[in-house]
C-alpha cells in the first residue's frame, strides 16, 4: 500500500485551487494552461520572477496572483 | 568670446513678444497699451507698490563707462556706518517708506559682504521689506543674506551683448559676463525670494537686449518656479549731459517695450524708477508698471543730507515728494502701497529646490 | 528630425494610443498599426484561462517598434500603484509607467496626492514616470521636481469627450514645464488633438475616441495626421491673432507725438 500524495489548497486570482503538495509556480502555470511567458506571478504579494518559478514551492493557503497585460488607456 | 548658455537661445513662445517689440510691429502702441492695461488690472489691480533706494556706499573698483560711481570718477567715496544708516532709514520712514533697496558698488574692502549683511540686518529691523542691489555673491553668501532679512536681489546684466559688455566694463570684477549672468540663479538657489533683472537701456540694441532679458526671465521662472521675478527699465537719458547712450531709446520705444513685457509676462512685476520724468511715470502707472521708486536719493546719505550736491549714481528726473507722487497716483485711481510685505515672512525661502 | 524624447527613448510618433474599450483585439491591433503609435498603454489584469484573447502582450510585441507603457489603473493608493508598477515592469521590460490613481471608480479623477507620492518613489526606482494628473500647474512642477519623465494632465474628465476643457491650465503647464507635457484624457476628435499639439503639447494620449468610433483604424489614422499637423504648426510658429483691441480714448497721448 503506498501513500496518497498530499494535496494543498491555495487561492489563485481569488479562486480556490487544489494542487499536489510540493508543486512549484511553474507546475501551477502548466495546470491552468499558461506557458508563463506573458504573465507576472505573485505569491502573497511578492513578485516571483520567471527564473525563480521552477524552484518556488507553493504552500497551503498561499495567495497567488497571475497577471497579464490587457487593454487599458 | 564665451559660450552662452542654451536658455539664451531662441525658444518657443517668444514670437509674440518679438512681434510686439518690433519697430514694424503690426500692433499699434495704443493696441498694446490697452492690452497691457487690461492685463495689469486683472493681475495687480489698481495698486502700485512703492520703494526707495538707499545708497550704502559708493566705493567701487569697477570701471563701468556709464556709471557715476566708476572708480575713475572724482566723486568723494564714503560708506554709511550703522548709526548713519539708522538715521537714513528713519528719515525714509518719516516719508512713509517701508520697502527699501540697499545699494553698493562692486565688492570692496570698505563695502564687503560682512558690511552688507550687517546693513541688511539693521534695515530689516526697521523696514518691512529689504532688498539689495550690490555685487554678485556666492550661493552661501546669498543664503546668509536671506537669513539676515534680505528678501530680494536686483542684479542687472546691463546688456546681453557680449561685445558691448566687454567694451563698457573697462576694468574690475564686473567684467565677468557669464558670472554675472549666473548670479540671479545663485541668489534663488540661496533662498532669496525675489529677483529683479534689467538691462541698462541705451548701451546696446534695445530689442536684442529685451529679447535676451525675456529669455533670462523665462528660464528663471521655469527653473526656480517659486521665485518672484521683476524687470526694471532703467534708461540712460542723453538730455542729462552725462554718459551719452550709443542706442538712445525714446519714450515711444520704451513704452512699447514695457507693454510687450507686461503682455508676455503677466505675472512679473515691472519696475520704473525716478530716472524717468513725472509725465512718463504718471502715464505708465496703471498701463503696465506695478512698482515704482519714490522720493529717491542716489547719493550716500542722501536722505539725511538733502542739500548735499554730490553727484549720485544717476540723475533723478522725478523729484516729487512721496506725498505729491502719491497724490498723482490717487488721481489716476491707483492705490499707493507702501507695505506689500509682512515682516514676519522675511527669512530665506525654505523651498529652494529647482526644477530639473 | 523632430521627435519625442523621453529619457533615452526617441519616438517619431507623438500619438500615444490606449488599448482599452476596443470591440476586439483584432480591431485594436489594426488601430495601433494605423496610428503609427510607438508608445502604447496596457493595463494589468488577472489571467483568465477562459479568455486567452485578453492577453495582449504577444500580439502587441509582434508589431515592430512598439514600446509598452503599462498603467497602474485599479490602484487607489500610492502603495498600490507602486506595487502595480513593479509588477508591470517585470512583464513589459520597459521602464515606462503611467501612474494613474483614482480613488473613486465612478468618475476616475486622478488623486493628486497619491499620484505625487507614488511618482516620487517610482522615479527614485528608475522608472520613466508618466503621471496622469488633474491640470494643475503647481502639481505639474512638483512632479517635475520629483523626477517624472513627463506630466500627463487631463484635457477633461476621462472618457468624457469634452476636449480641452482645461485649456487655460494646460497653457500654463506647457509654458512653465521643462519636461514634455502630454494631454491625456478627454479628447474626442482629431481637431482637439491637433489643437493640443498647436498649444505646445509634446504628445497626446488617446483611447476612447479611437476605440468607440465606427471605424477605429481609420480614426487612429486621422488622429495620427492631426497630431502630426498640429506639431508642424507649433514648430512653424502660428500667426498671431490680429487686432488687440485699442481703447476708445487714447492711453498713450502723454508720450507726445514721438520721434
Amino acid at each position: 500500500m503506498h501513500e496518497m500524495p498530499q494535496k494543498i489548497t491555495i487561492q489563485v486570482n481569488g479562486e480556490p485551487h487544489t494542487l499536489f503538495s510540493g508543486s512549484s509556480v511553474n507546475d501551477l502555470l502548466a495546470d491552468i494552461g499558461s506557458d508563463g511567458k506573458t504573465v507576472a506571478t505573485l505569491i502573497n504579494n511578492r513578485i516571483v520572477r520567471p527564473e525563480h518559478r521552477r524552484n518556488c514551492r507553493l504552500e497551503n493557503g498561499d495567495h497567488v496572483e497571475i497577471l497579464i497585460f490587457a487593454g487599458g488607456g | 568670446m564665451n559660450t552662452l548658455p542654451g536658455w539664451l537661445e531662441a525658444g518657443a513662445g517668444e514670437s509674440r513678444f518679438r512681434t510686439m517689440l518690433s519697430p514694424d510691429s503690426p500692433y499699434s502702441l495704443e493696441q498694446l497699451a490697452a492690452a497691457s492695461r487690461a492685463m495689469t488690472m486683472r493681475r495687480f489691480g489698481r495698486t502700485m507698490t512703492l520703494y526707495a533706494p538707499l545708497y550704502l556706499s559708493n566705493h567701487c573698483p569697477s570701471g563701468c563707462a556709464y556709471c557715476g560711481f566708476a572708480s575713475d570718477r572724482k566723486t568723494p567715496r564714503r560708506r554709511l556706518e550703522q548709526d548713519e544708516l539708522k538715521r537714513e532709514l528713519a528719515a525714509m520712514k518719516s516719508l512713509g517708506i517701508s520697502d527699501v533697496l540697499l545699494l553698493t558698488g562692486e565688492r570692496t574692502k570698505a563695502a564687503d559682504f560682512d558690511y552688507l549683511r550687517r546693513s541688511v540686518e539693521t534695515a530689516a529691523s526697521l523696514m518691512q521689506r529689504v532688498s539689495v542691489e550690490a555685487f554678485p555673491m556666492s550661493t552661501a553668501e546669498y543664503r546668509d543674506l536671506a537669513g539676515a532679512g534680505c528678501t530680494g536681489i536686483t542684479i542687472y546684466q546691463e546688456t546681453y551683448d557680449q561685445a558691448r559688455y566687454a567694451e563698457l566694463h573697462r576694468w574690475g570684477p564686473k567684467k565677468n559676463f557669464l558670472e554675472r549672468l549666473d548670479t540671479p540663479a545663485r541668489a534663488l538657489e540661496g533662498g532669496i525670494k525675489t529677483v529683479g533683472l534689467g538691462v541698462l537701456l541705451g548701451l546696446a540694441d534695445p530689442q536684442e537686449d529685451a529679447l535676451m532679458l525675456f529669455r533670462h526671465i523665462r528660464h528663471l521662472g521655469k527653473t526656480w518656479w517659486r521665485a518672484g521675478l521683476s524687470v526694471s527699465f532703467p534708461r540712460i537719458r542723453p538730455q542729462t549731459g552725462g554718459y551719452q547712450p550709443a542706442f538712445p531709446l525714446d519714450d515711444h520705444q520704451l513704452a512699447r517695450m514695457i507693454f510687450a513685457f507686461r503682455i508676455a509676462l503677466p505675472d512679473v512685476e515691472l519696475v520704473l524708477s525716478t530716472r524717468e520724468s513725472p509725465g512718463f511715470r504718471d502715464g505708465m502707472a496703471g498701463l503696465g508698471i506695478t512698482r515704482m521708486s519714490i522720493a529717491s536719493r542716489t547719493t550716500v546719505g542722501g536722505y539725511t543730507e538733502p542739500d548735499n550736491h554730490e553727484k549720485g549714481q544717476f540723475d533723478i528726473f522725478d523729484d516729487r515728494s512721496a506725498e505729491s507722487f502719491c497724490r498723482a497716483l490717487r488721481e489716476k485711481q491707483l492705490e499707493p502701497v507702501f507695505k506689500n510685505w509682512e515682516h514676519a515672512y522675511n527669512g530665506p525661502s525654505t523651498e529652494t529646490r529647482k526644477a530639473t | 528630425m523632430d521627435s519625442l524624447q523621453l529619457g533615452s527613448y526617441t519616438f517619431s510618433s507623438r500619438l500615444i494610443l490606449g488599448t482599452g474599450k476596443f470591440s476586439s483585439t483584432t480591431v485594436m491591433l489594426d488601430a495601433v498599426k494605423a496610428s503609427g503609435s510607438q508608445l502604447v498603454t496596457v493595463a494589468l489584469r488577472r489571467f483568465n484561462r477562459e479568455q486567452p484573447g485578453d492577453d495582449l502582450f504577444s500580439p502587441l510585441a509582434s508589431i515592430p517598434g512598439i514600446t509598452l507603457m503599462p498603467n497602474t489603473s485599479g490602484a487607489s493608493t500610492a502603495a498600490e500603484a507602486v506595487q502595480a508598477a513593479r509588477i508591470a515592469r517585470e512583464l513589459s521590460g520597459s521602464p515606462f509607467i503611467k501612474v494613474e490613481i483614482h480613488p473613486n471608480p465612478q468618475h476616475l479623477m486622478p488623486d493628486p496626492i497619491e499620484t505625487y507620492e507614488a511618482s516620487k518613489i517610482l522615479a527614485k526606482e528608475g522608472f520613466m514616470v508618466m503621471p496622469y494628473i488633474p491640470a494643475d500647474p503647481v502639481l505639474a512642477k512638483r512632479l517635475e521636481e520629483a523626477g517624472c519623465a513627463s506630466v500627463m494632465p487631463l484635457g477633461s474628465a476621462i472618457g468624457s469627450g469634452q476636449g480641452l476643457a482645461t485649456a487655460e491650465m494646460l497653457d500654463i503647464i506647457i509654458r512653465e514645464s521643462t519636461i514634455p507635457v502630454i494631454v491625456d484624457a478627454g479628447i474626442r476628435s482629431p481637431s482637439e488633438a491637433g489643437l493640443a499639439m498647436e498649444m505646445g503639447c509634446a504628445a497626446v494620449l488617446v483611447n476612447s475616441a479611437v476605440a468607440v468610433s465606427g471605424n477605429p483604424p481609420l480614426m487612429a489614422e486621422a488622429f495620427a495626421e492631426a497630431v502630426g499637423a498640429g506639431r508642424k504648426a507649433f514648430r512653424a510658429g502660428i500667426m498671431e491673432k490680429s487686432g488687440i483691441a485699442a481703447a476708445t480714448s487714447p492711453l498713450t497721448s502723454f508720450l507726445g507725438s514721438g520721434t
